[in-house]
Formats: C-alpha cells, structure tokens, sequence
C-alpha cells in the first residue's frame, strides 16, 4: 500500500466523481506527498517550508492550529460573560439614566410589542454566538474524535461559522450608530455600556478562532479512522 | 523498491509543553491576568457597606438612590430591604472608601424630598431625579460603624450652615414653631429645629442654630420672643393689622433682642427661653436675670403706707429694680428717738443700669455711689393716683447734703433719701365732701316742717274761722250803707271827686312823678339782678330764715287775729251807728255838690284834663311794666328786708300793732269818728246832684263810646293773652320743678292746710257770704236804677264819656301788656333759673321767703290802714 503511493498521483484518481459528498474514501495531498499553500494554491512537496511564488510558510498540517482554536475560544467566551452581565445600552433620559443589557433590552423590547426584533437581537446576540462557541469547540474536539456527523456536514458547518461570524458584530454596529446619533445633551444621550467592548471582543475573538481552525484536519481524520479500520 | 528508502516510521517525539504550546495561549492569559486585575481593582476600591434604617422607604430605588455628602455622590443604595420585623427599611448603602473612613458614629442620614412650605421650595431637583439619601458627618475620622438610624428630617446642622448652637426653651405664656426661622431684624439668622415637649409638659424645647456670622448677637442677657401669627387692634387712627412677615405668619418664628449690655459669649448648648412677645421679654429681665441683684437698703422718716413688695425702683423714669421687702425700723441709737421708720431692701439689677464694663452688684454699687456723691437720693412716689401705690424713685437733688456711702462688708449699704413727693388726691376729695355733709339741711327742713305746723294751726284756729263771719256782717252792714238815701246821692259827689282826681292827677304829672316812679322801679330791676348774685349767700339766708321762721312760729297771731277780729267789730258797731246810717244822706248831699263841680268842670274843659289825667295813667302803667324788670332787684330788697324782718323785734311789732289796733278801735269809737259819717252823708249828697245833672245829659252815646272802648280794651287784652302760652308753659316749667321737690312731709302739711281752708270755706258764714253779696249788689242795683231815674244822667253822660276815655287809655296800656307779659315770663325765666340753681332744699327757703314776704306785705298793709284810719277815719266809709 505504501508503495502504491510512491510518486505523484493525480487527485480523484482514488475515486471518482460520483464520489462527491459522501464518505468515499479520497487521497489527500499529504498521502501523495505533497501540500498546498494555503494562500496562492501552489502545490509543492511536503519538504518545502515557504511557498517560493507568494511567501507563504507551507505547512501540510498546522499541529498548533487546535491549540490557536482553543486559546482565542476561551478568550472568546471569557468576554462573552462580562458582556451579558454588564449593560449594553446605557440611555439617559431627561428623568433617568436606564441601562439595559443584552437579554434585558430583548425581553423589554418584546414586552413593549417587538416580538419580532427581540428575536432579531436574541438571535444575533445571543444565539449565533452561542452557536459558534458550540460549533467550534465540537469542530475541534471531532477533529481528534471519533464523532457521529459525517465528514461534509462537518465541513459544511465549519464553513457557515466562518461566514456567519463577522454578522454578530451587528450589535455592535447599532450600539455605535445609537451612541453617535443619540446626543440630545440634557434631554437624552444614549451612551455604550460597557458590555459593548467585550461583546466585540468576544466576536472578534470567536471569529479568530474559527478562522485559527484548520479544516484539513477534518478529513485527516477520516483517513485515519479508515487506516485503522483497515488495520483491525 | 529495496532502494527505496525506509519507511519512515512517524514516531511522535515528546516535546516539552513550552515547546509544543503555542503562543496564542499567551492572549486568554492576558485576559484572564486583565480580568482579575480588574476586578481586584474594583474589588479593593470600593468602599464598606451602611445600613441605615427609615421610618419608609419611599422614592428610594436599589442601585438608582444615591448618598450624597456636600451634594456629591458618595455612594449609592446597593438594596432595600426590611428590618427583621419589618418595621423598618433598610437601606444598603455602598459607601465610596474616600469618605468611607469619616461615618463614624456621629453620621446622621436623611432623605431629601421635594418639600413646598410657606418659606420656599426645597428638594427641587429630587422631582425629577428622584430622592437622595443626604449624610452629614464631621471632618474627623472616626470608628467604622455599619448601621445607622436614619432621621426623619434633616438635621439643624449642616454642611454650609455652621453656627452657635443652642437651646430654646418655652416659657408659660410663650409658643414656639418648630423648624421655623428666628429672625433679627428681619433678617433670618438662624433656625429652630425639631421641638420636644418636656416631661409633664411643661415646656417645650427645642435645638436652635445662629448661623456663624450673626452668633456674635447672641449674649446671655438675649431674650427670645414668638413673632408668628398677626396682631390686629382697631385704635383712633383705624384698624391695624402687623405681622412680621408672611413666612411668619404663616410658619411661625422667632426673633430676639438684647435689651441690656454686657454678658459675654455664649456656649454651645445654653438654654434662652421664648417669651409672648417683645414686652414679655423684656419684663423677664428681672424675673430670671443671671446677674446678681445689688441689694440696698433705704430708711424714709416718713412711714406711709402705700409701698408695696415688688414695687418698682425707677431712675429717671427708667425701671432698675424693685422693693424686696419692707419693714418697720426703730433704732434709736441710729435717730435719736423711738420713731418707726419706714426700711425698704431694694434689689437694683446692674444690668438695667446700662453699664459698660462689669455688669456686677460691685460695679452697679460703685457706680451708684459715685452719683450719691452727686447728690443722687431716694424718695418716695406716687406711682397711681387711683390705687394710691407708692414706688422709690432715684433722683438728683441740687444742693445736697453732702453724703457718702459707706461700704462695708457684709452690711447692706443705705441709700440717702429726700422729700417724698406724693400727691393725695382722696383727702382733697374728701374735705369736699366733709363740707357737703355739714350743710344744715335736716335742721332746715325740720324748721320749715314747724313753720308749716304753725300755718296749719293758725290756719284751724277759732279765731280766724271766725273772720268771716264779722266780714259777713260787716258786709251787711255796708249794704244798709248803700240801700241808704244818702247812698243814692253819691254818683254826683264821685262826679265832683273825679274832678278833683284829674286835678290831682295833673299835680302829679306837673311834678313828674310817674318818671319818679320809673326810676324807683328801676332800682327795683336792679335789685332783682342782684337776687341772682344774693343765691350765693343763701345757706346763710336760709340760716336766717329759719329764725325767722322760728321767730314767726313764736308770734302770737291768733291774739293778732283775735284784735283784728275787734277791730272788725268795732267796724261793725260804728258802721251801724245811727250816724253810719246818715252818712248816706251826707253822702248824697256831697255828690250833689261833686256833680255841681263836674258840671263846672265839664265846661271848663275838665274832659280834656281827665284825658291828660288818663295818659299820665297810661305812663304809669308804662312805668309799672318798665318796674316788673326791675323785680329781681325788688326781691333782692325784699330778701334784705327779710333779713331785716329776722333782725326786727316782731313779736314786739306785732304788739305794737295789737295795740294800734286797739288805738283804731278807740278811735273808732270815739264820737268825732261817729261824726264823721255825717259829713261823708253831706259829701255823698253832693255826688247825687252832681249825677243827677250826668243824667241829664246824652248818655247812651257817651255809653257806647265807653263800650267802643272796652271793646278795644278787650281787643288788648285778647292780644295780650297770645303770649299766655308761653307763660303758662313756663309756669307749668317751674311747676314741673316744683313737683320735683320730694317733700312728701311739706306736701302733707300743704294738704292739712288745705283742709283746713276748705274747712273755713266751708263753714257756715262763710256760705252765707255770697247771700250778703248778692243783697248789697242789689241795693246797688237799685242805687243805680235810682241814679238812672234822677237828675244825674247828664252827669253819668259825662262821666262815662270820661270813663270811655279812660278805657281808651286802658286800651292803650293794654296794647303794652305784651311786652309787660314777656317781661314777667323773663321774671319767670329768672326765676325758673333761680329755682333750678337752687337744690331742693332751696327751693323749700324760697317758698319759706315768699310767705314771710306776704307776711311782711301784711304788716306794711296793716300799718299803713291804721295810720290812714288814723288819719282820715271817714276813708274807712268811702272805702278810699
């Protein structure tokens, strides 16, 4: 076996097109020897360290990738705390100064007859955020794990957090249009609270984390349960 | 594939942890140092947590309500809760550590709300914002303490309001608003916190402050007084209304003054008491004066009662103290005799001396011994007229003796005195009414009573009862007289008499006498304005009168009565002599020569000189009315007179004239008397001759001329009687204040008396005199009838034209009766005044007066019949 992948194989000659979207069994570029640079595309040997058209470090697989994954993921979710304990919003009216967090504002809004954008808020505050959270972490522990979702529709997740990610920030964007639009001076100012900074920090730190997560491991993974499957 | 190299066996080499990590993990480790830190930070920079307890929670909000110290947020209300048994609120404050370290114990807490009072808005900003938790606590850092009580209200001391603190306490009559402000000169300087009432209510007292710059007002010697409310009086210049201002009046305050100087600073803490008002405070001065009293002691010679315990001491008009106590004082090693001596202890308030630098009994003492130097003295006062109280007044005396006060120690220095100056009002009033009460009025009414008991029984004696009967046959005899022949004749010898009248009457004239008469009665008037001025001696009058009243009530009238009584027998019996009986006859025989010298006359232009006699008549009557003016002076003659009357000798007189009396009665009886009707009957004889050539004559016109006249005379009178109104009204005047004379004793003598002349009315002569009347009248009748039927008509003519004339006079003089009644009513008038200057009493001595005047008129009457019977007995026959 280890003979038959002497020398360069082109890919998909271990399968077929057919084979697309399932768990069909397909080389990968590591077993043939060589790696892609991730940044231009180039394909060159496993030996080569830096990408001679575009600078880029080769690197077959990034061992570090999981640690990246898991660091900016707890930093993310370290700010994700402060970020709902604090308020988000802090409105000072003529009368008072009314300071809502996250969930807070949502739950008002829906009892003042917003159903629909508190669930709007809920979502891309609270929802996909947690979803991401969820998401990555279970990325990065299938990777080293056996785990029950295929392969694709691991990929496929790994790919709707990425897109995904950078849309939470949308609190974020209406806190600051809020905050610069809202200076009426002594009638009312809307001001951020201080969870605004650590929501940002928190998105911006799960998106770190998604993009830290190399989604090659995936299907090393499905090669090496198939290796091991052949070895019993 | 042999030359192919080795597989490679892919031997995982343990690497070091360090080697194998990555330095992404440096970031969350970052994050995780950043957030400890932070919350380290926060954690230490946060200051300890209160409680403070409410009585409610209201407007404090978890996590909202802040605490505010100078107006700056120090900590904010962390939870609200409620105490265990939930009767209070408790507040969880964290505190901020900067001031964290000063709440000590000595931390007050209120809340700040909105409030809206008379005084002003406060608490605006909590409206909107909502309320604060206000602390106050000093600079001084003190032990932690964790739980407070918080207060009600906010405190009486503050930030920014620092002062002298002290207390205020109500006195009986004086109120008190709490948490009002005290005001000095309408500035507001300080304030009164919450009041508390005393145990046993007896007072209220509350914390009071005087914010810094106005404490230096405030001296021991301050009084406190209430402004709130209003006063309202209604005085001459109208109704006024004052309050002190509308916070005041609304909220109520307080303001003060230092009314005396001295005292020095005041502590913390010191009690003022709140007095009524301005002049309740200012009295207080002596009630509760802090300084001590100088005590002085003053010993006055005289010892009059009057000075009271508590009586005040003035200088200058100014109160300084009051008497402490009074006592008797003998000691005779001291003045030399056993005199009590009036001891007075004076407690003299240094402070009311208004001195400057030691407000101290010795400072008072040394000042007041240096004015002694300067003659400063003590004396007694009058302080009221109505209740007679006495009060010590300090004075300068010029030129005093030199006198120096001795201090010892221990013994109360003496004051030196001087001439007390106390007017006594009641002794003068009394001497006046000491003299009112001597007046002799019973002795005068006792007099009057036995003068009117004397009338009465002159009034009842037999005697006098008696009168009328000797009248009654007197008149009878008189009717003899007339029916007689010779009666008949007398018309012509009147005829022959007028003549010899109007003669006369022109003598008088010649001589003037009417003017004489007019300046007489003239005195007369005189003598009635001088009456007004005798009314000022009457109490001596009266005096006299009552000795002649007693002196009346001594004379022995009936015996007077009893020799007029023979005189009129004697009358009578010479009357009826047979030579009565001819005078007729002489009596005609004269008239018949009288009517002879008419007809003389009548041709001799006689009528003319009886009109001339008749305007001399008239002036006469002038002459009368002109004398009515001059009758008060007349009645101050007679009231001279009267007192002459009281000095002459009457029973003496009376005497006289009993003796006189029987003179007359003598001469009377004496033969030429008897003669004399002879002569009259040749008189009378001649009077008919005369009438009878009147009747010859035209008569019945010279009649109706004659009743012309009367008619005119009438007319007159008629005109004369308008003014009778008037006068009765002025009579019904006097009257009325006759009536007022209460002397029901007098009155029932009066009626006594009454009854007593009914009684002599009614007995049985005196009924019969009309009878007797009617027959002389009948007689004369027939003389006339006789007369008409003789030769006298022509006489009578000319008589009655004269007589027409006559009346024409009297016409005229009545046409002078007017203003003869309005002098009597004038008479009256000063009369009426008279009466009324007089009191009751006098008016009993003026009726006292007027009878002894009658009486006085009937002496003179009497006196003057008897010297004319004296000198002419036959005027008793004709009547002249």
């Amino acid at each position: 076996m280890s003979g038959e992948i002497n020398g360069p194989v082109p890919v998909g000659l271990t399968g077929d097109a057919d084979a697309a979207g399932t768990d069909a069994r397909f080389v990968t570029a590591r077993e043939m020897g060589v790696a892609g640079c991730t940044r231009c595309g180039r394909v060159w040997p496993l030996e080569t360290d830096v990408c001679a058209r575009c600078g880029n470090t080769i690197v077959s697989r990034d061992r570090k990738s999981l640690q990246r994954v898991w660091a900016l993921w707890l930093v993310g979710l370290m700010c994700y705390v402060p970020a709902n304990i604090y308020p988000m919003l802090r409105t000072r009216t003529l009368a008072q100064v009314q300071e809502d967090t996250i969930v807070g504002g949502a739950v008002e809004l829906a009892q003042h007859g917003a159903p629909g954008i508190a669930i709007i808020i809920l979502l891309a505050s609270v929802v996909i955020p947690l979803a991401k959270f969820f998401v990555i972490a279970f990325l990065a522990v299938s990777v080293e794990r056996r785990s029950a979702v295929s392969y694709h529709q691991r990929q496929l997740l790994y790919e709707v957090v990425e897109y995904i990610g950078r849309w939470s920030m949308i609190d974020i964007f209406v806190v600051a249009i809020l905050s610069s639009l809202v200076q009426l001076n002594a009638l009312a100012a809307i001001n951020p609270g201080p969870a605004s900074l650590f929501f940002a920090l928190s998105v911006i730190f799960t998106m770190l984390s998604a993009q830290a997560f190399d989604s090659r491991m995936i299907w090393d993974a499905q090669s090496g349960r198939e290796e091991t499957e052949k070895d019993e | 594939m042999n030359d192919a190299p080795p597989p490679v066996t892919l031997t995982r080499r343990r690497k070091s942890f360090f080697q194998r990590a990555s330095f992404v993990w440096l970031i969350p480790l970052l994050a995780l140092a950043i957030a400890l830190g932070v919350a380290w930070q926060s954690y230490t920079s946060r200051g300890p947590l209160i409680e403070v307890t409410f009585a409610n929670g209201a407007g404090i909000t978890k996590r909202q309500t802040e605490l505010r110290y100078r107006d700056v947020a120090v900590g904010v209300v962390e939870d609200v809760r409620f105490s265990e048994d939930l009767s209070r609120v408790v507040a969880v404050i964290r505190l901020s550590k900067s001031v964290a370290p000063f709440v000590d114990a000595d931390s007050s807490f209120w809340v700040v709300r909105p409030e809206v009072s008379a005084r002003g808005v406060t608490g605006l900003d909590t409206v909107l914002s909502g309320v604060y938790i206000e602390g106050a606590w000093d600079s001084e850092i003190g032990r932690f303490r964790a739980r407070f009580e918080g207060q009600e209200d906010a405190p009486l001391i503050r930030y920014g309001k620092e002062g002298l603190v002290i207390k205020l306490r109500t006195t009986a009559g004086g109120s008190m608003t709490d948490d009002s402000p005290i005001l000095y000169r309408g500035i507001e300087v300080g304030r009164v916190g919450k009041a508390t009432i005393a145990e046993g209510g007896s007072n209220a007292t509350a914390d009071a402050i005087i914010y810094t710059p106005h404490e230096q007002l405030i001296s021991p010697t301050t009084r406190f007084w209430d402004t709130s409310g209003f006063t309202f009086s209604v005085g001459p210049s109208g109704a006024e209304i004052d309050f002190s201002s509308f916070a005041t009046l609304v909220g109520g305050g307080l303001t003060f003054d230092t009314f005396v100087s001295g005292g020095g600073g005041v502590k913390p803490g010191a009690v003022f008491e709140v007095f009524e008002d301005a002049a309740a405070a200012r009295n207080s001065l002596f009630n509760a004066s802090e300084v001590e009293a100088l005590e002085m002691r003053v010993i006055f010679d005289e010892n009059i009662s009057g000075l009271a315990v508590d009586a005040p001491v003035e200088i200058s008009g100014l109160r300084i103290g009051k008497v402490q106590s009074v006592s008797g004082m003998i000691d005779a090693d001291a003045f030399g005799d056993e005199r009590v001596r009036l001891s007075a202890v004076l407690a003299i308030q240094p402070a009311r001396l208004g001195l400057q630098e030691s407000v101290t009994p010795t400072g008072a003492l040394r000042f007041l011994s240096d004015r002694v130097a300067q003659g400063l003295r003590a004396r007694l006062a009058s302080a009221s007229l109505l209740t007679g109280g006495l009060k010590i007044e300090l004075v300068e005396v010029e030129d005093a003796a030199p006198f120096e006060l001795t201090v010892t120690e221990g013994v109360m220095p003496v004051l030196p005195t001087t001439q007390s100056e106390i007017t006594d009002a009641s002794a003068t009033v009394e001497g006046v009414l000491t003299r009112v009460n001597n007046l002799p009025i019973e002795e005068l009414l006792k007099s009057a009573i036995d003068f009117l008991e004397s009338a009465k029984a002159l009034a009842a004696d037999d005697n006098v009862r008696s009168v009328p009967k000797d009248l009654r046959e007197l008149l009878a005899e008189i009717a003899a007289i007339v029916s007689s022949e010779e009666v008949k004749n007398i018309p012509v010898a009147l005829n022959s008499s007028l003549s010899s009248f109007e003669t006369l009457m022109t003598q008088f004239e010649e001589q003037e006498l009417a003017n004489k008469l007019v300046e007489a009665l003239g005195a007369a008037a005189a003598a009635g304005q001088g009456i007004t001025a005798s009314i000022e001696g009457v109490p001596s009058l009266v005096e006299r009168l009552n000795s002649v009243a007693t002196m009346a009530d001594e004379l022995p009238l009936p015996a007077l009565v009893e020799r007029l009584s023979s005189l009129a027998d004697s009358a009578d019996t010479l009357v009826g002599s047979e030579a009565a009986q001819a005078l007729p006859d002489e009596a005609n025989a004269a008239l018949t020569q009288l009517t002879a010298t008419l007809t003389e006359l009548r041709e001799a232009d006689s009528i003319a000189n009886i009109n001339a006699a008749l305007t001399s008549a008239r002036k006469a009557a002038d002459a009368v009315t002109t004398s009515t003016e001059g009758l008060p002076e007349l009645i101050a003659r007679v009231d001279s007179v009267a007192a002459m009357a009281e000095t002459l000798p009457l029973p003496e007189l009376v005497e006289r004239l009993s003796a006189l009396a029987s003179s007359a009665d003598l001469l009377i009886g004496t033969e030429e008397a008897r003669a004399l009707p002879a002569d009259a009957s040749a008189a009378l004889s001649e009077v008919t001759a005369t009438l009878s050539e009147l009747r010859a004559g035209g008569s019945v016109q010279n009649i109706n001329a004659a009743l012309e006249s009367a008619r005119k005379a009438a007319d007159a009178v008629s005109e004369s009687t308008r003014d009778l109104p008037a006068l009765i009204e002025r009579i019904e005047s006097v009257a009325a204040m006759a009536q007022d004379l209460p002397l029901p004793e007098l009155v029932e003598r009066l009626s006594t008396l009454t009854e007593s002349a009914n009684a002599l009315i009614g007995s049985q002569d005196a009924q019969e005199i009309p009878a007797e009347l009617k027959q002389a009248l009948d007689q004369i009748t027939a003389t006339l009838s006789e007369l008409r039927e003789g030769g006298a008509v022509k006489n009578v003519n000319a008589t009655l034209d004269s007589a027409r004339r006559a009346a024409d006079a009297v016409a005229i003089s009545a046409r002078d009766l007017p203003s003869l009644v309005v002098r009597i009513r004038d008479v009256l008038n000063q009369a009426g005044t008279t009466i009324a200057g007089y009191n009751k009493g006098e008016a009993l001595s003026r009726d006292a007066r007027d009878t002894l005047r009658d009486i006085s008129a009937a002496a003179d009457a009497l006196t003057s019949l008897a010297r004319m019977l004296e000198r002419n007995p036959s005027a008793l026959i004709r009547g002249r």
